[in-house]
């Protein structure tokens, strides 16, 4: 218990770099668009994504499920998924499930409780892969593009883009915030159980407190950015198609895209046939 | 023409309040996906939320445009951003967080009144919470199909997502939006609307209390959050894979496995030739 | 023909009391090169924005007048129409930039305003601001000065005939400073396009300007030459607007009788030649060199190496193998091109960022050893960027803020002690977000030196200044000389640099390439050439009259170079 506790407050604001942060959001963005799945056409990825993403809730084929998860597994690899991704989908796919297998057993459950669950986690975990494949996989850019094709809203996918392109000075400003609390402030001593609990609120206190300086500078670049946005016709272009039209046209499908699809399509058809052998 | 001004104003109002939630709540959602979770049995303590800063935020300013941008920051940067997408759950999220914060920023008529802020702030984060466990449960029982069969699983389903509700309200709910938000809404009343070039919401404001449109809206809303959850279980009976395969047999998977193999050979050649004739 | 035109414009923003713009009436010709200048306030960038059409159709306001851009009426014409008469830089440009790739943000308004061509126009503006080649690169992968040209490319990709920049090298080194002046020229000459500049560094409008309109209390005072414009040396410096170096020296030559009078005065090192050629340099006794106090090791790096990593490929190396040591009393400047590694080396300093191998001792002890409260006392930062250092909702608050949570006893005392100092009193209850530019930077100076630190770092502290309120700064650095014992200033602002510093560090890719006084450093021409520093222009003028002559400031040029 103090064991963890330390951890965990030493993980929040010493061990848990920003810049660290920084460098694997941005390699997860832009470090990987020269891998296969990067080249992809954005449009059949999503489509792809539709299939693995949807079609596994509704199955309960252990070995359907298991291939599937195998096909997500290569795809991902393919991606280049920053290494932080990675850890956030396997604490993910236990938050969802291991805590309830532990509260299961709490509940005078038994063993024939592994089964349902192990279904249950291979479909969290397939459909995670899924989507870490797709939206890790494809630059930000080309998945708005795709989203939009499908009529998403333009404001969605202008958000995907300004996202990206904000976050590096997002997360630089909130960490020399933080160094100002970290430089002037006097955290408590965290020698003891008690010292590492006060330590612990001191750091959670102190990221609220950053968000007062930080909602006041944002404000700030929000507003020179919304009049950038009018002079350079945002709002004239959401409104009009042709504009659309033209963003769109630089999506072309290729032989590349098409295999991709039946390939996964050769896969599927290959676990379906196995498991009505078995 | 002076409409013309006045509406693009509160246009590019909207805009900036949407943006500027966007990347707050953005951010600090990343951060929410980062800080790990740690038990004490079973009372989790996790910092689920930020959810004071789309709360002051919409207190201060449009509810809605602030609502919508909270939810597409959580959606944009820690989904996708961090490859955490989910599928028809985030629809879910999407929309409790939205109606969450709207019904909380539209609750405050006056945001120097800190009772009617501390109110509105625990009532948004509660009908999000709240909203979301009613899902939480649907979705669980939904995707073990024989949910009912497995001993002990329904009790501990309902008593953990029972308690995280709880749990939720009254740790993360007091500690991470109650107080933050009574701390900096007074604090930033008067200070960032001129940043922003607006001018400080008063009591006279239009955009302040829950008319029925604004309700229906909400429920709506929810009914579609919980839709987007059905329908996948809608759609479990009706596509029935298991059922298919069963009946058409092993014949049907190996014309499959057939068919997408002849597929994949095809383009294999097409993509060649289309090589070919483009160095030629 | 006319660029633009305006005519009684008067202009107030919603809910002011008084009109900001007052009775504006101007032309400024086609093809025109223009600097604004003008006191903080004056009106200067409400001007512009009434130019492109944000005021009135964005920010709204009582609008009374005309302007006509191009021929056409700005209140008949829609924000969309106007853009692509007028393009905009603002001042902080980096948030006018939306799109993540260089190519994509450069073509972005074409393809807003659906030109199919809108690729080609993005590649041809990026040629024109001098940054082909890197269409395919990402935002945060551009210098400060690169990401100034992409702004810059966004406004020119729409081919606008007037292009309106805020304060265009606020945050850029000399080199990336001229970088800019020189592609405006090449816009404005070969492309022919009208170019309006807020501008206070005269220097830059004596080199490339072609007319200055002073602006004072939200009216035009003149639109003149420039040559004839930065004549008016006493009317500019009452609106705190200081005219070249050289142009300040000949002026207080002529008031001293020792140049004729009625002569014009002279803007450039070039005419300064001609001018100052009758004076012969008598070389009074050489300032004595500042002695080096060999005082105890306050920092001191060994064999520090430090890499980032890099979102593709190698680690980028940043340090490799830095030895240095800063003595207790030094006052240093560290110089070097926007990306050398100053700030770097700050972070370092403060355990901030940890090398890969080496230590960094404070006081001869290694700074990992140390708690963050001892170390906060030995060493503080200011940051280049003030904002970031307001915490709190009052200066009151912040400055206080450090002496408070460690308990000393007279801290209340203190915080007045130190508003009292910085004149800050009246403003202390106001959030510092919300105060002028010199407010802000004596704000976060005051918070710096709030425990009393041994060591205080400064990151560009005169950066984003005008010229005034950077004099201010000077004053109040030296004015702190006694409280603080050793300082290290970061800085691009060479006159800082010879008005305060007692020892030079320059830095190039990370290695310091020289290390010694000011007149070690800049008589050097090498350096100056490598490193691409560049001294005051007044020491370029003594240098030009006489290549002895070593002289740092308006005053030592006007006592040394005396009448043959």
């Amino acid at each position: 218990m103090e064991h963890m506790m330390s951890k965990l407050s030493e993980s929040i604001l010493d061990k848990f770099s920003m810049d660290f942060l920084r460098s694997q959001v941005l390699k997860n963005a832009y470090g990987n668009d020269d891998t296969v799945i990067a080249a992809l056409d954005p449009r059949i990825l999503i489509v792809w994504y539709l299939f693995f993403g949807v079609v596994p809730w509704f199955v309960n084929d252990l070995s359907f499920l298991l291939g599937c998860f195998l096909l997500v597994m290569v795809t991902t690899l393919l991606a280049h998924v920053a290494g932080l991704v990675l850890f956030l989908f396997a604490l993910g796919v236990f938050s969802q499930t291991g805590y309830l297998f532990l509260a299961t057993l709490l509940f005078g459950g038994d063993a024939s409780a592994i089964p349902p669950l192990l279904v249950l986690t291979l479909k969290v975990a397939t459909i995670s892969l899924a989507s870490v494949t797709v939206f890790s996989g494809l630059d930000p850019d080309r998945l708005s593009n795709g989203l939009m094709w499908y009529g998403c809203p333009e404001r969605l996918s202008f958000s995907i883009c300004y996202a990206y392109r904000m976050l590096p000075m997002l997360m630089e400003e909130f960490q020399n915030v933080l160094l100002s609390y970290r430089l002037r402030g006097n955290p408590p001593a965290h020698d003891t159980l008690w010292g590492k609990v006060r330590y612990l609120i001191y750091q959670v206190k102190i990221i609220m407190e950053s968000f007062y300086p930080l909602m006041l500078n944002t404000a700030k670049r929000s507003r020179t950015t919304v009049e950038a946005l009018e002079l350079r016709g945002y709002r004239y272009a959401a409104v009009n198609k042709t504009v659309k039209k033209i963003k769109l046209s630089a999506l072309k499908v290729s032989y590349n895209d098409l295999l991709f699809l039946a390939l996964s399509a050769l896969w599927v058809a290959l676990c379906i046939f196995c498991s009505t052998l078995f | 023409m002076s409409t013309v001004q006045k509406t693009a104003a509160t246009q590019s109002q909207k805009l900036m309040i949407f943006v500027l939630t966007m990347s707050l709540y953005g951010l600090a959602t990343l951060f929410t996906e980062l800080i790990p979770k740690f038990q004490v049995g079973l009372v989790e303590f996790s910092v689920e939320y930020f959810l004071f800063i789309p709360l002051t935020l919409s207190m201060l300013f449009d509810p809605l445009s602030a609502a919508l941008g909270a939810a597409t920051g959580e959606l944009v940067f820690s989904e996708i951003m961090l490859g955490q997408f989910g599928g028809l759950g985030e629809l879910e999220k999407f929309l409790t967080v939205t109606i969450g914060v709207y019904i909380a920023g539209r609750l405050v008529r006056d945001p120097k009144n800190r009772a009617m802020v501390g109110v509105a702030a625990i009532t948004g984060t509660a009908a999000q919470l709240l909203m979301g466990t009613i899902v939480d449960i649907a979705k669980v029982q939904f995707a073990v199909e024989d949910f009912e069969a497995v001993a002990g699983l329904p009790e501990s389903v309902f008593a953990t997502e029972g308690f995280a509700f709880l749990n939720d309200l009254l740790f993360s709910g007091i500690f991470f939006c109650l107080l933050p938000t009574l701390y900096l809404v007074p604090k930033l009343y008067g200070k960032i609307e001129p940043l922003l070039g607006m001018a400080p919401r008063v009591a006279a404001s239009t955009t302040s209390g829950l008319s029925p449109k604004a309700i229906l809206t909400c429920v709506i809303g929810f009914v579609c959050a919980i839709v987007a959850e059905l329908a996948a279980t809608a759609g479990m009976s009706l596509i029935d894979w298991e059922a298919e395969w069963a009946e058409s047999g092993t014949a049907l998977a190996a014309g499959m496995v057939v068919a997408t193999a002849l597929a994949v050979i095809i383009l294999l050649v097409m993509k060649k030739n289309g090589e070919r004739n483009a160095v030629c | 023909m006319n660029a633009v035109e305006i005519n009684g414009l008067t202009y107030s923003y919603p809910g002011a009391a008084l009109p900001t713009l007052t009775d504006i009436s101007l032309r400024i010709e086609k093809g025109d090169f223009l600097a604004v200048v003008g006191n903080n306030g004056c009106g200067k960038s409400t001007l512009c924005k009434v130019l492109n059409g944000l005021i009135p159709h964005f920010i709204t306001g009582e609008f009374q007048g005309e302007v006509r851009v191009g021929g056409a009426s700005t209140l008949d014409s829609d924000v969309g129409t106007l853009a692509q008469k007028v393009g905009y830089v603002y001042q902080d440009f980096e948030n006018q930039i939306v799109r993540p790739t260089v190519l994509d943000d450069a073509s972005y308004a074409c393809l807003n305003y659906a030109f199919p061509d809108y690729l080609e126009r993005g590649k041809k503006a990026l040629c024109q601001c001098g940054l082909e080649g890197r269409e395919e690169e990402y935002i945060w992968q551009l210098s400060g000065g690169q990401t100034h040209l992409l702004a810059l490319a966004g406004a020119v990709s729409l081919s606008p005939d007037v292009l309106i920049l805020d304060e265009p090298i606020a945050q850029l080194d000399p080199m990336h400073a001229d970088r800019i002046y020189e592609v405006l020229r090449e816009l404005n000459q070969k492309h022919g396009k009208t170019i309006v500049v807020i501008e206070h560094h005269t220097e830059y409008i004596a080199d490339y300007c072609r007319h200055v309109l002073l602006m004072k209390d939200g009216q035009v005072q003149w639109l003149l030459p420039t040559g004839e414009a930065l004549q008016h040396v006493a009317e500019l410096e009452a609106c705190n607007i200081f005219p070249p170096q050289v142009t300040q020296a000949a002026y207080r030559l002529q008031k001293e009788g020792k140049l004729p009078s009625g002569a014009p005065l002279p803007t450039t090192v070039e005419e300064g030649r001609a001018a100052f050629s009758a004076l012969r340099c008598r070389l009074g006794a050489a300032p004595a060199p500042a002695p080096r106090p060999a005082g105890q090791r306050a920092v001191s790096f060994q064999d520090v190496s430090l890499s980032y990593r890099s979102v593709k490929g190698e680690p980028r190396t940043i340090f490799d193998g830095l030895n240095l040591d800063i003595r207790k009393g030094e006052k240093v400047a560290l110089i070097g091109s926007n990306g050398a590694g100053k700030s770097t080396l700050m972070k370092l300093m403060v355990g901030l960022l940890r090398p890969q191998s080496g230590t960094i001792s404070l006081f001869d002890e290694p700074i990992g050893a140390k708690k963050a409260e001892d170390l906060s006392r030995q060493i503080s930062l200011v940051y280049q960027n003030p904002e970031e250092m307001f915490i709190k909702d009052s200066i009151r608050a912040d400055i206080s803020y450090a002496m408070q949570v460690r308990g000393l006893p007279d801290w209340q005392a203190r915080t007045d002690a130190l508003l009292e100092r910085f004149q800050l009193i009246k403003l202390q209850d106001r959030d510092g977000r919300l105060m002028s530019g010199g407010q802000m930077r004596r704000a976060s100076l005051a918070i710096g030196v709030a425990l009393e630190p041994g060591i205080l770092l400064l990151d560009e502290p005169t950066a984003n200044l005008d010229i005034a309120t950077r004099r201010e700064i000077v004053g109040v650095l030296e004015d702190m000389k006694d409280i603080i014992q050793t300082a290290v200033i970061a800085t691009h602002d060479m006159q800082l640099v010879c008005q305060w510093a007692e020892r030079i560090i320059v830095l190039r890719g990370g290695r310091v390439v020289a290390d010694g006084t000011r007149d070690e450093i800049f008589a050097r021409q090498d350096l100056v050439d490598l490193v691409g520093i560049r001294p005051p222009e007044i020491f370029s003028m003594a240098r030009a009259l006489d290549p002895q002559a070593l002289c740092y400031t308006v005053e030592e040029f006007t006592n040394c170079f005396q009448e043959a």
